[in-house]
């Protein structure tokens, strides 16, 4: 039972992590119907970033914020230069996915090679600025300690934050409204292309956040190869995916579920397993919900 | 070779050409040395593994992402056939494409379901995980692998005849028949029915063509088609592991997919001959430059990536088109 516990702790850690990386694949997608590949090298950039001004400043509450801009800017850097100019080329068809997929890999593997060849063999530290020592409880250490509490806390501030924004100011009506129908926005005076590119550059942020929260969580540095990176952008595209990859609540569900199910796998069957049991989840909820937790059945066919 | 000219390329004329291609690869194997013999093979393999994506996506609009795990399907399936089986090498290609397009069937009827993002996820996560649970069953080697022996050359063909060089012919003989097959059932009635259902599924309906049917039908192939890929991938590098499968393997034939142009067959030749250049290129360019290792490392990533961005911007149906469309002008 202990042990349980612990393992559940455990998989709400990473799978609020997962969640956040889940949100800014989402976010990209509502605002301009783009599987955001590069969302990974923009988290992994940033969290570089993040390294960097650790190291100068020696703040671990300066580096975050920073780090969560440059996330922001390169975010809407990418979107401004190769997204804009990519859609409106390819016209408004929202069923041609494939080629904005494989841009953003592209631009991926140009930000991974960038830091290669800035960074070369060097990583990047980051130390945390809590112990991960686990509390005690009744003489045993559980798996809660004070860094994964601050890793808790930043993301459940983080969507407060964005649920605040969403729901109850005019920013967060023109995301949504240029999301559902851009041109119904555009026509009542919403500047779509600017709140297009705002959407990139918040999920920029979020995209930071949790590249600097997982390398805390994990080995404390970072590499342009970095594996826990490419489980990042992994189980946070599936974890939006099974979401429904519209919702923030589906996305913040598909993350937890995913977090907590994978760890109790890890503990109870080991390693190996852990990536199929993605799959076997993904489509066991694509099986029951088409799309995902809190889809909604789109009116997207005619 | 106006648009208007190439409508009166007959299957004779398709014929003519393949040959032709094949006496260039006999002629180029007498003449080259065996690692060049070892990337023409890779090449092949390449063509085979692009034309299922370009089967997939380019004509029936269907996203996968996880092809790589449909070939690490048919090289364990042609490896195991020969080990236990001891099976002649054509028996294990073809059980290797069976089992694959049995696997992507199944595949298939869930990705029918699905559409855009979900099925870009649902693939993802497919070659993410399937390649890793080889580690769960000992009849598949662990780490290590399991070995797939394509054999020596028959003694016929004389003492001089290297292993690589019969490596070439094989996969040549192979790319060249699949070729063959997929452009003929790309022009069939199911070719036809998915190039409608691509461009409008509900009209597609209307016109009598069973969407879901049609749907896992094209999954099924291009599966099949990918287990090719994958016995022939195993037999060049004598081995299958599941480090031969990572997920760059699967972003790799995307890549190659859209350099050759996703929406025709005709350029599968430009993307797979780049996935094998271009990291040749980029050593030999860094040696010239620097000869910093970390270059070497990272100049493959790098040109492929530049490349595919401006693929995608500057010819998004590919080179092919490209110039088809500027000559037609």
């Amino acid at each position: 039972m202990f042990e349980f516990f612990n393992t559940l702790l455990i998989g709400i850690t990473a799978g609020s992590i997962y969640s956040l990386m889940a949100i800014a694949i989402v976010l990209v997608w509502r605002s301009t119907r783009v599987v955001n590949f590069a969302a990974g090298g923009i988290a992994l950039a940033s969290t570089f970033v993040g390294t960097t001004i650790l190291e100068i400043t020696g703040s671990f509450w300066i580096a975050l914020p920073i780090a969560m801009l440059a996330g922001a800017a390169l975010s809407a850097f990418i979107e401004f230069f190769f997204l804009r100019p990519l859609l409106k080329r390819s016209g408004e068809k929202t069923q041609e996915i494939f080629l904005p997929i494989i841009a953003t890999l592209g631009i991926l593997g140009i930000i991974k090679s960038v830091l290669q060849f800035v960074y070369g063999d060097r990583i990047g530290v980051l130390t945390p600025p809590l112990s991960d020592r686990g509390f005690i409880v009744s003489g045993e250490s559980i798996a809660l300690s004070p860094l994964r509490l601050m890793i808790l806390g930043i993301v459940l501030l983080l969507m407060i934050v964005l649920t605040l924004v969403f729901q109850r100011t005019n920013l967060g009506l023109s995301l949504r409204a240029a999301s559902f129908s851009p041109e119904i926005s555009r026509l009542s005076g919403i500047r779509v292309d600017l709140i297009r590119t705002l959407g990139w550059a918040i999920s920029g942020a979020a995209g930071a956040t949790a590249g600097i929260l997982q390398t805390t969580n994990g080995s404390g540095s970072v590499s342009p190869e970095a594996f826990e990176f490419s489980l990042l952008l992994v189980f946070g595209f599936v974890a939006a995916v099974i979401g429904g990859i519209e919702s923030l609540v589906g996305a913040v569900a598909g993350g937890l579920t995913l977090g907590v199910i994978l760890a109790i796998i890890l503990m109870y069957f080991g390693s190996s397993l852990v990536f199929f049991a993605a799959f076997v989840i993904l489509i066991l909820v694509l099986f029951l919900r088409p799309n995902g937790i809190v889809g909604v059945k789109g009116g997207r066919r005619a | 070779m106006g648009a208007v000219h190439s409508r009166h390329i007959t299957n004779k004329h398709r014929f003519v050409g393949f040959a032709l291609i094949g006496l260039v690869v006999y002629i180029l194997s007498n003449i080259v040395d065996e690692w060049r013999a070892y990337q023409g093979a890779t090449v092949a393999v390449f063509v085979v593994a692009i034309a299922s994506i370009i089967l997939l996506t380019g004509y029936s609009g269907q996203i996968s992402l996880g092809h790589g795990a449909l070939l690490a399907i048919g090289a364990y399936t042609a490896a195991l056939t020969q080990i236990y089986f001891s099976a002649p090498i054509w028996i294990c290609f073809a059980t290797a494409v069976l089992m694959t397009a049995l696997v992507g069937a199944i595949l298939g009827m869930a990705a029918a379901r699905l559409s855009g993002p979900y099925l870009a996820g649902t693939t993802l996560a497919f070659a993410v995980g399937l390649p890793s649970i080889a580690n769960q069953f000992s009849i598949l080697g662990g780490e290590q692998g399991i070995s797939f022996d394509a054999g020596w050359p028959p003694l016929s063909l004389g003492e001089t005849f290297t292993q690589y060089k019969w490596f070439l012919w094989i996969a040549t003989l192979a790319a060249l028949i699949s070729m063959w097959w997929v452009q003929n059932i790309l022009r069939s009635r199911y070719g036809r029915g998915w190039r409608a259902l691509k461009s409008n599924e509900v009209a597609a309906e209307l016109s009598g063509i069973t969407i879901g049917r049609s749907k896992v039908l094209a999954f099924t192939v291009s599966a099949g088609i990918a287990g090719l890929a994958g016995a022939l991938l195993a037999m060049t590098v004598n081995n299958v592991s599941p480090s031969a499968f990572p997920l760059a393997l699967s972003f790799s034939i995307a890549t190659g997919a859209v350099l050759s142009g996703v929406s025709t067959l005709g350029g599968v030749m430009i993307g797979s001959v780049a996935l094998v250049a271009i990291p040749l290129i980029a050593s030999s360019i860094s040696d010239r430059w620097s000869g910093s290792e970390n270059l070497e490392l990272l100049l493959p990533e790098f040109i492929v990536s530049a490349l595919l961005v401006l693929t995608v911007f500057l010819a998004p149906k590919g080179p092919i088109e490209k110039f088809r469309s500027r000559h037609s002008k």
